[in-house]
């Protein structure tokens, strides 16, 4: 454990005293003050938000898109943090004099995830003021703030041990770096594309009975219930199903009775209901109309994130090993042409 | 010698990078108590090997101990008693001199309220008190080197793995690096350097182990190095540079102009031929004010054994 805490603390300090750190991070924080801005005059806009009643979920419909932006350019960022960690300290010719001492190579992998995911999580961190400004707008709840941000959070911690694992495979910086963005483009782009293309040539054929026209025929139906799992390691996907508890407008009816109806500006809500329902089967029930092939209305699915997170921690749980595996000496094999020192 | 006596013994270490055949036989002894020299041409193997001891390089073949412990299957044991320098020191720049060795010593597992008493011993060690307070990347090559010396004292060693230690070094700090060698062994820790400067190493070091193509070539003390068999340049000068080539010339003796330096000439058949010459001129009145070899008695072994081997 104090292995780990040296590399860390070594690491930590020498990416805070290389580059404009600060710069950086103010710039970051602008840019996202800046969405954050647009997307509250944005939201607050008479025609999206209704009536009065609503200005109090304001907070939502900010938070949702603010953190949904954020996560995006921290995908962005976190790869840089550690997708040359290894191989840049093999040219820079410091990793020996590291392995030579009684650190263990768990300790420097680990050592090294902590620092590229800590610097990440000070990222992170600094977007805390906008959440508390959206939650002072109204409409969301702490545990909805908490939930999202620990998900994020791990999120980039995948990202970093995918990363860092990437540096220890690849003998060049340069390679690692952009395979490691190409990581995050396949697990962002690529699921989603994967998905689409998928669904759409595993089609089912159903025959329905249309009672209105006497007659019955064959239509062929997507089965997205089949092939949700393919999107489900999606970090976006990830985020927006796992938060906590989405925000819920009362609507007092004519009647006197009220009901929760969720928001339809809160997208990470909205997106979370797709998913769900993406993966409710069709199936054949009877309408006024005749027998559907379909999915009926009210039914949806379970939730897409367990296996999402799930497959995405267990890739991190991997890709940490290999790490391990790779910082190990004495070395048997080398790449083509490294030197250890 | 028996196994507490041997910091380092080798035998038979093979290690082949692809089709590159880097390490093909090289056994090696490094005593306790003394400096002993790893030398041979570049390429020889002479990091390959010390990257096997320093257990870091797993070898195809060989018995190895370090410290009495198998470099392989107990590297902690050999790490906790080895300090290792590699050729080039990779340092962090950012850090300070102080920072660099704290941190060393905290990899070491020494206890954290000595780590700053370590670090500031180790930098007067390392003549950079001073710079304690200063970025890493404002010292010198040499002043690197150094630093980086010292950083293999860090959990003070029995086992000092430093290759060619004395490049990018000033003759000031050569001489130090000797003296401070020298103190190391004294200390009875064993000392192997690398190197292909050989004059440095001809004053410091106890016992000599050339390498070449991949194979050790010979061992020996210092005392007892064979003679060379081939010719030996030896540089002269006289008061009357005339006479002296003159004379020269009248024994047949081929010379060459080193300029201001005097006058190289090829001497064959070792140091009995050199004192005849020497005689020779003295007593045809040529007032020889200097006659030496050029390069050490090491470099000349050396380069026999590599031709030798050709
Ligand atoms: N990682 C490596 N991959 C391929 N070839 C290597 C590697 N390390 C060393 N070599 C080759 O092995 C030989 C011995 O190298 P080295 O041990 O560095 O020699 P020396 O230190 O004596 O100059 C050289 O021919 C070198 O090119
Ligand atoms: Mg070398």
């Amino acid at each position: 454990m104090n292995g780990i805490l040296t590399v860390a603390r070594l690491e930590f300090r020498l990416r805070i005293r290389a580059g404009r750190w600060r710069w950086l991070v103010g710039a970051w924080f602008l840019v996202l003050l800046g969405v954050t801005l647009l997307v509250r005059s944005a939201a607050d806009q008479e025609n999206l938000v209704g009536d009065l009643e609503e200005q109090r979920t304001l907070g939502a419909a900010m938070f949702g898109v603010v953190m949904l932006v954020v996560l995006a350019l921290a995908l962005l960022v976190t790869p840089a943090l550690a997708a040359q960690s290894v191989n840049g300290d093999r040219e820079r010719g410091t990793l020996a004099t590291l392995q030579v001492t009684r650190l263990s190579a768990a300790e420097i992998a680990l050592g090294k995830l902590l620092a590229s995911w800590g610097t990440a999580l000070v990222f992170l961190g600094v977007t805390l003021p906008l959440a508390l400004w959206c939650y002072l707008e109204g409409g969301l709840s702490v545990l909805r703030i908490a939930g999202v941000y620990l998900v994020t959070a791990l999120l980039l911690g995948i990202v970093c041990a995918i990363s860092l694992a990437l540096s220890t495979l690849l003998a060049r910086t340069t390679t690692s770096a952009v395979l490691a963005y190409l990581t995050v483009f396949a697990l962002t782009v690529g699921t989603l594309v994967t998905f689409g293309l998928v669904t759409a040539s595993v089609q089912t054929e159903a025959t329905v009975r249309n009672d209105g026209y006497g007659g019955s025929y064959e239509i062929t139906v997507p089965r997205p219930d089949k092939t949700w799992f393919l999107l489900a390691p999606n970090p976006f996907a990830v985020l927006a199903d796992s938060a906590p508890a989405a925000p819920v407008r009362t609507i007092e009816l004519p009647n006197g009775d009220t009901i929760e109806e969720p928001l339809s500006v809160d997208v990470l809500g909205s997106m979370s209901r797709e998913l769900h329902r993406i993966r409710a089967a069709p199936r054949y029930h009877d309408t006024e109309y005749g027998t559907q092939f379909a999915v009926p209305d009210g039914v949806t699915g379970g939730p897409v994130w367990p296996l999402g997170l799930g497959v995405n921690l267990l890739l991190a749980a991997g890709a940490i090993w290999v790490t391990i595996v790779r910082l190990r000496t004495p070395t048997r094999k080398l790449a083509r042409g490294q030197r250890i020192a | 010698m028996t196994a507490a006596q041997a910091g380092v013994t080798a035998r038979g270490i093979r290690r082949s990078f692809g089709p590159v055949h880097a390490v093909q036989g090289i056994d090696l002894d490094v005593p306790l108590g003394q400096v002993t020299a790893l030398v041979g041409p570049n390429g020889a193997g002479k990091t390959t090997a010390m990257l096997v001891l320093a257990t870091l390089l797993v070898p195809d073949a060989g018995e190895v101990r370090v410290a009495g412990f198998d470099p392989i299957t107990q590297a902690g044991e050999v790490r906790a008693r080895m300090g290792w320098a590699p050729d080039v020191f990779g340092m962090y720049d950012t850090l300070t001199c102080r920072e660099y060795l704290e941190t060393m010593a905290a990899a070491y597992r020494i206890p954290t309220g000595q780590r700053t008493d370590r670090a500031r011993h180790l930098l007067e060690l390392a003549r950079l008190p001073d710079k304690a307070e200063q970025p890493v990347h404002s010292l010198s090559r040499g002043q690197k080197q150094r630093l980086g010396l010292v950083r293999a004292l860090v959990h003070d060693p029995a086992v000092l793995l430093l290759d060619e230690p004395a490049s990018g070094l000033d003759p000031r700090s050569r001489v130090e690096l000797r003296d401070l060698l020298r103190r190391l062994a004294g200390e009875g820790r064993a000392v192997l350097v690398s190197s292909h400067i050989l004059s440095d190493l001809e004053e410091v070091a106890d016992r000599v182990v050339f390498v070449d193509g991949g194979r050790t070539v010979g061992q020996h003390a210092i005392g007892d190095m064979p003679q060379a068999r081939t010719a030996r340049t030896y540089r002269l000068r006289g008061l009357d540079p005339a006479a002296l080539q003159a004379e020269l010339e009248k024994r047949g003796v081929g010379w060459a102009t080193a300029g201001h330096a005097g006058i190289d000439v090829q001497v064959l058949g070792g140091e009995e031929s050199a004192a005849r010459l020497l005689a020779e001129l003295v007593a045809a009145d040529v007032r020889v004010t200097a006659f030496a070899p050029v390069g050490g008695s090491l470099e000349a072994t050396y380069l026999d054994l590599v031709e030798g081997q050709r």
